[in-house]
């Protein structure tokens, strides 16, 4: 039953967040918290732009949310059925059907996304265009 | 042999399968004229079980909510497939125990950054209603 409540608050918590990320922009509102190593460093960490992506995406703006972060829009298909999956098998004791995935595949997927956030910071032409909204002007 | 959850096939001396995860040793019908061959060492799973990798969480962790903490966790998610792969399921759990660890220490660090914030904002605003006094 506890697990059962748990569950539903990550839900209740995902939703508040989705419905918060949708009505406020992360880019011109501070009612979100600032990228702790972007603050801290300076540098963009892999994940810097994601939730700005999001909140484009709840607004059907795809382009602006690839120029924020793009390894957030590829990556949120996958993230989002493999929490549903994770929900479904909590509720019902059966997730959706998932593919394993072979140890390589994992280790390519983590230095894909180590890259991204090396290469993000490099002061190269094509490569500066993979800063949070470089692409828009922001 | 065929596994029995997802159909795929596997080599008959797997410990899991291939496609899917499903452990494979438990439900192999065991042919009772022949002596019993060797117990693979480490824990034989319940028929059915699959050796979790939290890597859905340790990409939320590291991409979402921008930590660093959340690499290890991925790297622990790519050993627990890679030892069910080699049949090491005893091996695959400790990998699966390190991911889940590094994935809560990620988001007690993430929960950690966003209420240092929360007071940050709060004694913001504080000290602006102070100073318009």
């Amino acid at each position: 039953m506890s697990k059962n409540r748990l569950l539903a608050a990550m839900l209740a918590v995902c939703a508040a967040g989705m419905v918060m990320l949708g009505v406020f922009d992360p880019a011109t509102s501070g009612v979100f918290p600032p990228c702790p190593v972007h603050y801290l460093t300076g540098w963009y960490c892999p994940g810097c732009g994601s939730l700005r992506a999001i909140h484009q995406l709840l607004h059907g703006e795809l382009r602006a949310a690839l120029a924020l972060n793009p390894l957030t829009v590829v990556l949120l298909p996958f993230l989002t059925y493999g929490l549903a999956s994770f929900a479904l098998f909590e509720i019902r004791g059966r997730g959706l059907p998932q593919p394993f995935l072979r140890a390589g595949w994992i280790r390519a997927l983590g230095a894909a996304i180590i890259l991204f956030g090396i290469v993000r910071n490099l002061p190269l032409h094509p490569f500066e265009l993979l800063v949070p909204g470089a692409k828009l002007g922001l | 042999m065929f596994c029995s959850q997802c159909g795929a096939n596997n080599a008959d001396t797997a410990v899991v399968c291939t496609q899917c995860g499903r452990n494979l040793q438990a439900v192999t019908p065991t042919n009772p004229l022949q002596p019993t061959p060797l117990q693979p060492t480490g824990v034989v799973l319940p028929p059915g079980t699959t050796v979790q990798n939290y890597l859905v969480f340790a990409i939320l962790t590291t991409v979402f909510c921008c930590l660093p903490t959340g690499i290890p966790a991925i790297i622990y998610a790519a050993q627990v497939n890679g030892k069910l792969q080699a049949g090491d399921v005893a091996g695959a759990q400790i990998a699966s125990r390190n991911a889940k660890m590094w994935c809560l220490i990620s988001l007690g660090l993430g929960i950690g950054c966003i209420a240092l914030y929360a007071i940050l904002i709060m004694v913001g605003v504080l000290s602006g209603i102070h100073q318009n006094r």
